[in-house]
């Protein structure tokens, strides 16, 4: 028998038929996806209004003014988009594994990470995308950053390291459900750390500073990476090495996640 | 050695779990315990199953017939002991084994829940990478066996049971595996769509020579399939022959109906060889009136039931 | 409903929470990260304003109400909303619909448990951890009492919401949309995200008249003393805030449940 080759081609593939089909199901599901999408503007708008009330009582954060602050936030939040669309499913992880389902992810071909991830594309993160550009651009005129093909560049090759954080946090949270039961505290949590990655991490201190930004990465969901456009003559080297890292973090949660599946008993059914 | 499509040599499978105590004042206890004992799933089992054999795999409830089927589908490691499936270990190699391997758990299906069930072969056909040729003559060997009409177009969400059923079993045969594992598949069917879907298994089983290892609590699942059975339970194997073999020991086994003066039927088992029959009927008469009487072999059903009693073989 | 069968629901829910023994350790060790970022962000925050006072919240009066507000939302978060949706989609609804107790009834006392596990447990560590950091900041008398009670209303308040979140999902699917709506309504207007004393005068206007305020916003004033809850004049108002809510949404929330189901079961479910 000849050994079948999959590779990152097929994959890719293969995500982009789910895809298709993913979306062409829930065009049919109107309502559902009026009300998500009602509930995805809500949630944004609830975190701006939340800012506004902050910035109105206390004008600057440790040196930080409004528009910085603001693109802190613009980019957090496009950051995070990655992570809600193509990682969602995490959040229904605990409950497969809890009924027994998960075991069908098992039985295919490819990797089992891949094909869980892939059945759900949640289209309502695209909404979130939509605000955090607005924001950011919004940010971006304000502070009078210099549009140059470099900066832009730079300014995509971070966010996409920025998203690889967030991903690797949530992978992580989602995989205790293999060891613990009712892991859905642990995800919600987590999923509210990621409303401080909107603040400059520059706040936190000794051995806080070390846990938030190499054990519970979210200094670098906004703050690190960001750093490079909006402070191109004094970055850090800790935002140089953010893609590296981002990686870095991305393979350990992955491993975690896959150590979980093996070391699961499927005891469910 | 490559006739044969599955082989387990001495395969044991145990599990730690934490031992938990009763009550309110056990539970707070249990949070600091470290308190674990061992449970031996599987213990010893060997098994040679060769290929295009359809072979029962029987066992009352907990006996260790789903973490057997998990260590060959290469889902669970094996405590101990040996499993090639197609000549390899599955679970060191498990994307390869899956290629071979096609897996139907009766209860829930592994097809996209809202996708119309001729997207979800689609989206299998190219995640075994099965040729288009492969497919489409699939397609029509399906089309031979079952009428797939009524369910092609459907979204598996809108089925019944039995059409979703059938639609996982279809999808198992897709990419022509070697060995496909049914775990209960006729699980909560109406009679006609338990005929149908054996019907279909034996048709695929014969038309591809596909090894199947058939889990189920119907003996008429059984009789239809398999002429081979092995049987499981604490663990262990405790046997491993053909059915006609097991009714032998069973032999002077007779099932007794008596149709009764209030036209219901009666049946009894016994064992020709400590009662007498005619003594059973004449005993029943001083009793009551007997229309009709019926003398048969003893059933499957009833062969497995004394087997799970503890009947020894 | 005799005391027999709430003690039974209850020690049953108790028992199922223990038995989740590493999740109940996580969230507490959660919580506590959760603290230590509020702290720095309000420290930063309060540093750069230069000023001690705020609205009439200092530093640690703020700290303290974020932290127990998170603290008070982790031992309130009941997934009534997620459980409902789930037993709607297998048709397990039918069997807690003819279980021999009032539905409504039935689930708030089978949350009772859970709830009594995650105040001894994730609660009163994460109080006594905020006293001991904010060195006596939190008054000590009578006003725990007070607090207890109102903390009582506001679970009744808030499983209130709950139900009727939960029932507007017998009539979608959109469960998601829906407790997103929800969740984020009743944390932005309830002060768990930013305390009340923090927003504008006209929002603040409309947001004393709401229920959500009920929740978080109340239980905390009483516990810091603040807005005259030290004395009996200033606590009965408050009191009867909570009270009043209670006795609009329990009934309401009756009758859109009893007027649903019947409509369901007419339907066929």
């Amino acid at each position: 028998m000849e050994k079948k080759k999959r590779g990152l081609r097929f994959y890719a593939d293969i995500y982009r038929k789910i895809l298709v089909q993913d979306l062409k199901t829930k065009m049919s599901y109107r309502a559902d996806f009026i009300i998500s999408t009602i509930g995805m503007i809500m949630v944004n708008l609830s975190g701006f209004i939340t800012f506004l009330i902050l910035f109105r009582n206390f004008p600057t954060i440790n040196g930080w003014d409004y528009y910085h602050m603001l693109f802190l936030y613009g980019f957090s939040l496009v950051a995070l988009t990655p992570v809600q669309c193509f990682f969602d499913n995490n959040w229904n992880l605990r409950f497969q594994v809890t009924s027994g389902d998960f075991i069908k992810y098992c039985f295919r071909p490819v990797n089992v990470f891949f094909y869980f991830m892939s059945e759900v594309f949640d289209v309502k993160g695209l909404g979130q995308l939509a605000f955090g550009i607005g924001t950011l651009i919004y940010a971006w005129i304000h502070i009078g950053i210099p549009v140059t093909p470099l900066v832009i560049a730079k300014l995509i090759v971070f966010l996409i390291t920025a998203s690889l954080f967030m991903i690797a946090l949530m992978n992580a949270a989602a995989a205790t459900c293999f060891w613990i039961r009712n892991s859905g505290y642990v995800m919600v949590i987590m999923f509210r750390f990621k409303d401080f990655a909107k603040y400059p991490s520059s706040i936190f201190s000794g051995i806080f500073k070390f846990l938030f930004t190499f054990i519970i990465p979210i200094a670098f969901i906004a703050y690190y990476p960001s750093l490079v456009i909006l402070d191109p003559s004094n970055v850090p080297l800790l935002s140089w090495l953010s893609p590296l890292l981002g990686v870095l973090f991305f393979w350990l949660s992955y491993t975690f996640w896959m150590l979980g599946v093996r070391k699961y008993d499927f005891t469910g059914s | 050695m490559e006739d044969q499509a599955l082989v387990m040599k001495n395969v044991c499978k145990d599990f730690k779990v934490l031992n938990r105590h009763e009550g309110l004042k056990g539970s707070i206890q249990d949070l600091f315990s470290r308190d674990y004992k061992t449970i031996s799933a599987v213990k010893d089992v060997s098994l040679e199953v060769a290929r295009g054999e359809i072979i029962g795999y029987l066992g009352p409830n907990g006996a260790g017939k789903s973490t057997t089927i998990k260590m060959m589908t290469g889902v669970l490691e094996p405590t101990s002991g040996e499993i090639l499936v197609n000549g390899k270990v599955p679970y060191k190699n498990r994307t390869e084994n899956c290629e071979n391997i096609g897996v139907v758990f009766g209860q829930r299906s592994q097809l996209w829940w809202s996708l119309p069930l001729i997207e979800s072969f689609k989206l299998l056909r190219d995640l075994y990478m099965v040729p288009q040729a492969q497919y489409e003559e699939m397609i029509e060997l399906y089309r031979s066996l079952v009428d797939i009409e009524p369910i092609i177009n459907k979204p598996v969400r809108q089925m019944s049971l039995g059409q979703r059923t059938l639609s996982d079993i279809l999808a198992a045969f897709l990419h022509n595996p070697t060995i496909v594992f049914l775990d209960e598949p006729t699980i909560g069917l109406d009679v006609s769509m338990k005929d149908k879907i054996r019907a279909l298994i034996k048709g695929l089983n014969k038309e591809k020579n596909t090894t199947v290892i058939l889990t189920t609590h119907d003996m008429g699942d059984v009789d239809a399939l398999c002429r081979r059975i092995v049987i499981i339970d604490k663990g262990m194997k405790i046997y491993d022959n053909d059915i006609e073999h097991l009714k032998g020991y069973f032999g002077s086994y007779r099932t007794l109906h008596m149709k009764l003066a209030d036209d219901t039927w009666e049946q009894m088992l016994i064992d020709e060889k400590t009662t007498d029959v005619m003594q059973v009927i004449t005993e029943k008469q001083k009793v009551t009136k007997i229309k009709d009487i019926r003398l048969e072999e003893i059933s499957t059903e009833e062969v497995i039931k004394k087997i799970y009693e503890g009947e020894a073989v | 409903m005799n005391p027999r069968k709430v003690f039974a629901l209850t020690r049953a829910g108790i028992m199922e929470s223990l038995h989740y023994r590493l999740g109940t350790f996580v969230t507490l060790f959660a919580n506590l990260i959760y603290l230590v970022l509020v702290y720095y962000l309000w420290k930063a925050i309060y540093a750069s304003s230069g000023v001690e006072v705020v609205n009439g919240m200092t530093f640690t009066d703020t700290m303290i109400y974020l932290i127990l507000a998170t603290s008070l939302f982790n031992f309130l978060e009941m997934f009534v909303v997620w459980d409902m949706s789930r037993s709607i989609q297998s048709g397990k609804i039918i069997l807690d619909l003819l279980k021999p107790l009032k539905f409504r009834t039935y689930t708030f006392w089978s949350y009772s448990g859970s709830h009594v596990v995650s105040f001894i447990m994730t609660f009163i560590p994460t109080f006594i951890i905020v006293m001991i950091v904010t060195k006596g900041a939190i008054p000590i008398g009578l006003n725990l009492v007070y607090f207890i009670i109102s903390t009582v209303f506001a679970l009744i308040v808030n499983f209130n919401i709950e139900m009727i979140v939960a029932t507007i999902c017998l009539y979608t699917e959109s469960t998601w949309g829906i407790n997103i709506v929800k969740e984020t309504i009743v944390l932005l207007l309830s002060g768990a995200s930013i305390p009340l004393a923090f927003f504008p005068d006209k929002l603040r206007a409309v947001v004393e008249y709401l229920p959500f305020r009920a929740v978080y916003d109340v239980p905390l004033t009483i516990l810091l003393e603040k807005n005259g809850t030290d004395t009996l004049q200033g606590l009965l108002p408050v009191f009867g805030f909570q009270i009043l809510w209670i006795v609009i949404l329990t009934a309401a929330g009756t009758l859109f449940w009893n007027y649903s189901v019947k409509k369901i079961t007419v339907n066929g479910g």
